[in-house]
Parts: structure tokens; C-alpha cells; sequence
């Protein structure tokens, strides 16, 4: 309860942060609606057919969209964890935080969370701007959507918790961020099917949680596929969640003690 | 009863991180070492406003980091409040009040309120308790007035007032201030010493471990000290205790009727301030130790003056420096 209460603090606090900066917290929403005009044009000109392999069945505009939108997820994740540790080390908050008996997990959990809201909050309107725009999407698979959805958060998360614990250690030049976003854009499927990529680099997409994520949510969200359609990718999923998060957690306890130890925990 | 603070053989070895370049020119080269503390053993009881005072680098701020939790100890043991630092490190947090010395460490653009009521969360309030904490913290400190005003509009003095409220927010027994009054004009520091000596410590009966290198500061606040250099603790007592056995002079203030020629002497210099009803105020200083002191006051009385009064100037901390920094020869032992 009292962790749901600091939870909560953090939030309201991001919030009022956010707020302050009104015109921005504005224009982000006018930026999604640009993104999605740009991508509706670009799907005028791609003009793949539905029966392109990857698409399985549905418009290019509705792939990217679903691709777009929830691609947000692996960037907050990927920038929420390490780039407010390293934003609370620069402005002096984080040793504020850090002799407070709150956890260092509660912590870094907590200053991620807005991030996740807003992400959510901006995938919606993706998907309400896409709506206005032509496409369908089908609510019959709801829930499977928002356990596919869960366990995305989780496994990029853990991700995200090992790229902050870079930042913890080596302070710039955590090489998590780079790789795991680029490589998710370029494979991953957000743009494109991975299976419509030459064999030798689509196989790897095999071994990025997005390309499972997308492919899932894409199934639920565009064409109502069933929890049984979806169980492979969402077992993979389970898998992906399994080990990155029980690995970010120990990187970042780790990253901590050396910290503390070497007397760098507020350097940066 | 339990120390508020005990520290034993407490030490800090900083191991400089190596460059890849570096690791790839020397690969078996012995990473440098950086102490930052030295077998520091101290015994801090309730109640007491304690110092480490030092020049920068001495160790202080690395002291009161350790007791913070924000630095693990390389050797040593820390107690704070009866729970050891590395081991129960929520108990320690829960006793402890750590003022920093970086007056940023606010959200800029939330109000000070706003800013105290999410720091109360962290330090485990419910939400009523911490508006009620927070408004009385604010009010305590005088920033009442301006508790709805957003932190980057704060005076220095009103940042770092808001910066001891919220280490109390928590009310802990022992509170740990780094240079508290360093970005302070003298009023507002005059007004922040006034309120930790007078109301923090006398009223509240709360522990103050205060790091400054105003030397003044410290002896006006402090009941004891630690003199800290090159993380070391060179002398720690009162102001006496640590003055006493060092070599040097010291400073007298004499009143002196009927005057006559004080012969020179390599082991005094004497100084004249004015002669007022027959009377002249005498400011000396003396070798100390040996016989200077007796020969000084024999040759005023040889002059055929007669001594009315005779008062030994208690050394400042400045001066205590100065004679720590003098070559060992001259300024004895560390």
C-alpha cells in the first residue's frame, strides 16, 4: 500500500512537471497527428497489397500505425529508466531520493512511470487519429491485447532496467539504447514485415521481443485474432519477460553496490 | 545509551576508474588509488552538535556520505542511531536527516510545497501527514509566504532553508548538514546557525553532524570537533582539547599598570594597544612551553610594572591551521 503511495507521488509530480510545460505538452499531440498524415501519404505510395506475406491480411497504413504507436513502448522504456537516472544525477535529486529509505527498485520504478502513461496515453490517440483515417479495428480480443500489451511493458522494461544500469556504471555511452532501438526499428517489424526482409537478417528478428509484440497486437487489434491464435507469440513474450527482467533487476542491484562502492552512485 | 553516531576505523579508499586506452597501453598497471578517509573513529552522543571541520578535500563530505548510505565504507564499521550503514540501510535512512550541499536538488518548476509534499512520500508519510508536516516545516523555516512559489524563484538562503525542512520532514533524531551556510549572506547564515543551535538542538534535542570549513561557524556552534585533512583525523575534542600540546605560541591579553621597557625576546612579541588611567592594554604572544611565559611575565615585572590582569586568548580554529600547516618540524605530530 505504501509503495502503491509513492508510486503515486511520482506520478503526480511528472504530471505537475508536465503540465508546467504547457505548450509542449500540447504540441506532442499535434505531432502524432502529423506522424500519422505523413504515414497515411506514405501508405498512398507504397500501396502494397494485402496479400504481401508479412501483412497477413491487412492494409499497409493499419501495419504501420499498429507498428508506430506501440514502438513508443521500447523507446519509453529504453529512455524513461536510464535517461531519468541520468537526468536526477545531473539536476542533484536522485542522492535527495537516494537517502530517503525508498528503495533504489521503487525509485527508478517510479520515476518511469509518467513516461509509461504518457506513452499510453499517446498510443491511443495513434490509434484514434487511425481510426479517423480508415482504420478498423476490432475490440473482440481485448483482453488478449492487454496481456500481449503487460507483458511487452515487462520485457522491454527489462531491457530498459539494463540500460539504465549502464548509466549507473559507465555514467554515458550505454550501448543498450543504441542497440536494442535501432535494431528493433530496422527488424523488428514496426515499418515493415520482417518476412518480406532478405532471409539472412529477417531470421534475426526472431530474437527481438518487438517483433513478437507487434505481430501480436497487430493479430488482436487489426484482425480479432483468438487468445489461441495469439498463444505462441505471447509465450514468447512470457519467455523474453522472464529472463530480461529478473536480468535488468540484477544488473541494476549490481550497478548500485559497484556504484556506492566506488563512491559514483551521483556522479554523472 | 547508544551513540547517535559511531564510526570505527572507518576508511575509504577511492580506486580511480582506468581508461580503456589506458587498460590497453599498461593492461597490468595497478589502478590509482584516491584515500578519502583513514581509520576514522568517532563518538558522537544525543544531543551534540558536533564538527568536521577541514579544508576541501579533507573528507567530509565522504564522512557524512557514508553515514547517508550513499557510500559504501572500504573498511570500518558506521552506526548511526544503533543500525549499521551497509547492513540495515532503511533504519539508518530513518535517522538520519542529510542536508547536501547542492542547493539544485529540487524540482525546479514544482513549487516548494509541491517539492516537500513528494519528498514526505519518499520518507514514508501518508498523504495527510505529509500536508501536515509539510506546512509546519515550512512554516518553521519562513517560507510560509512563499510555499506556493515555484522553486526556480527561490533566493539562495529561501533553497537552502527548504532543504533543511525537508531533512526534517521525517523528524530523525540526527541530522547531517554539508557546509549549510556556504551560498548564505551573513544574515541568513547567522539566522540558519541561530535555528539549528537553538532550536534543532536545544529545543528538539536532535544530533547535528555539521561539515563546514567555516571555522567560525564551528566554533560558535560546536561542543566538539574533528579536524580533518587528507581524510584523517588529525586532532577532535573541544576547541581546548584540540589546542592543547600544540606547539606555537600562545596568545595573552594583559593589563599592566605602571609599564616600563619590555626587553625584545625571539620568544615573545609584544604588541601596545594604549595606555588609559595609567593602565596599558598589552596583547602578547609567547612561546609556548619551557620557561617563556615566565620570563615574560618576570621581565614586565622587572620593568617595574605591576600586572593587574593576565588572560590567555583561546586559539580560533584558524589558528589551529595555521599551525597544523606549518612544516612538522615546527608544528609537531599529525
Amino acid at each position: 500500500m505504501k509503495t502503491l503511495g509513492t508510486l503515486l507521488a511520482f506520478l503526480k509530480r511528472d504530471f505537475l512537471i508536465e503540465v508546467s510545460y504547457r505548450t509542449s505538452f500540447v504540441l506532442q499531440f499535434f505531432g502524432i497527428l502529423f506522424s500519422v498524415l505523413i504515414w497515411k501519404f506514405v501508405a498512398g505510395v507504397v500501396d502494397a497489397p494485402r496479400n504481401t506475406p508479412g501483412l497477413h491480411g491487412v492494409d499497409y497504413f493499419a501495419y504501420v500505425l499498429i507498428g508506430l504507436a506501440f514502438y513508443h513502448y521500447l523507446s519509453a522504456s529504453l529512455s524513461s529508466f536510464a535517461g531519468k537516472i541520468r537526468n536526477e544525477q545531473m539536476t542533484g535529486t536522485l542522492e535527495a531520493m537516494l537517502v530517503t529509505p525508498t528503495s533504489t527498485g521503487a525509485i527508478v520504478l517510479g520515476s518511469s512511470l509518467w513516461e509509461f502513461v504518457m506513452t499510453s496515453i499517446k498510443v491511443l490517440a495513434y490509434l484514434f487519429v487511425g481510426a479517423l483515417f480508415g482504420v478498423v479495428f476490432r475490440f473482440n480480443s481485448l483482453l488478449p491485447s492487454l496481456l500481449v500489451l503487460v507483458l511487452t511493458i515487462l520485457a522491454f522494461s527489462g531491457i530498459g532496467i539494463l540500460s539504465a544500469s549502464f548509466i549507473l556504471y559507465l555514467k554515458r555511452g550505454d550501448p543498450i539504447t543504441y542497440l536494442v532501438s535501432s535494431v528493433s526499428a530496422l527488424l523488428g517489424g514496426v515499418f515493415y514485415p520482417p518476412e518480406d526482409m532478405p532471409a539472412y537478417l529477417g531470421g534475426w528478428s526472431r530474437l527481438l521481443p518487438i517483433t513478437y509484440s507487434l505481430r501480436a497486437l497487430r493479430g488482436a487489434l487489426l484482425r480479432g485474432s483468438s487468445f489461441s491464435d495469439l498463444l505462441p507469440d505471447i509465450l514468447a513474450l512470457c519467455l523474453f519477460a522472464a529472463v530480461l527482467l529478473p536480468l535488468g533487476i540484477l544488473a541494476f542491484r549490481f550497478a548500485v553496490r559497484r556504484a556506492r562502492r566506488e563512491g559514483s552512485l551521483v556522479q554523472y | 545509551m547508544a551513540a547517535a553516531i559511531l564510526t570505527e576505523d572507518l576508511a575509504k579508499i577511492y580506486v580511480k576508474r582506468r581508461s580503456l586506452r589506458e587498460m590497453a597501453l599498461r593492461p597490468f598497471a595497478r589502478a590509482e588509488r584516491v584515500t578519502g578517509l583513514e581509520r576514522v573513529s568517532l563518538d558522537i552522543p544525543h544531543g551534540e552538535i558536533f564538527g568536521l571541520v577541514g579544508p576541501n578535500g579533507a573528507g567530509k563530505t565522504t564522512l557524512l556520505k557514508i553515514l547517508a548510505c550513499l557510500i559504501l565504507p572500504t573498511e570500518g564499521r558506521a552506526v548511526v542511531d544503533g543500525a549499521v550503514v551497509g547492513t540495515d540501510d532503511e533504519a539508518v535512512k530513518r535517522s538520519i536527516g542529510f542536508v547536501t550541499s547542492d542547493e539544485r536538488s529540487f524540482y525546479w518548476r514544482l513549487t516548494g510545497e509541491e517539492n516537500l509534499r513528494f519528498f514526505a512520500r519518499l520518507y514514508g508519510l501518508d498523504l495527510e501527514a505529509a500536508r501536515r508536516r509539510t506546512t509546519k516545516l515550512l512554516a518553521a523555516m519562513d517560507l510560509g509566504a512563499v510555499a506556493g512559489m515555484q522553486f526556480m524563484n527561490y533566493s539562495s538562503g529561501m533553497k537552502q532553508r527548504l532543504a533543511i525542512a525537508r531533512a526534517l520532514l521525517h523528524d530523525p533524531p540526527i541530522l547531517c548538514l554539508d557546509e549549510p551556510t556556504r551560498s548564505l549572506d551573513p544574515i541568513a547564515a547567522k539566522h540558519l546557525r541561530r535555528f539549528v543551535s537553538e532550536s534543532l538542538s536545544a529545543q528538539q534535542g536532535k544530533t547535528v553532524l555539521l561539515a563546514t570549513h567555516n571555522l567560525q561557524e564551528a566554533e560558535e556552534m560546536c561542543g566538539r570537533l574533528a579536524v580533518l585533512d587528507h581524510g584523517r583525523v588529525l586532532r577532535q575534542g573541544s576547541l581546548a582539547e584540540i589546542t592543547a600540546g600544540l606547539p606555537g605560541r600562545d596568545s595573552y591579553v594583559l593589563t599592566v599598570a605602571g609599564l616600563g621597557a619590555i626587553p625584545a625576546d625571539a620568544r615573545w612579541s609584544v604588541e601596545v594597544d594604549g595606555k588609559r588611567d595609567g593602565l596599558a592594554r598589552v596583547s602578547a604572544t609567547v612561546e609556548r612551553g619551557g620557561k617563556a611565559l615566565s620570563d615574560f611575565l618576570r621581565a614586565i615585572l622587572d620593568g617595574q610594572g605591576t600586572i593587574v590582569s593576565c588572560t590567555r586568548r583561546e586559539p580560533s580554529l584558524q589558528e589551529v591551521f595555521d599551525l597544523m600547516d606549518a612544516p612538522p618540524k615546527e608544528a609537531g605530530p599529525r
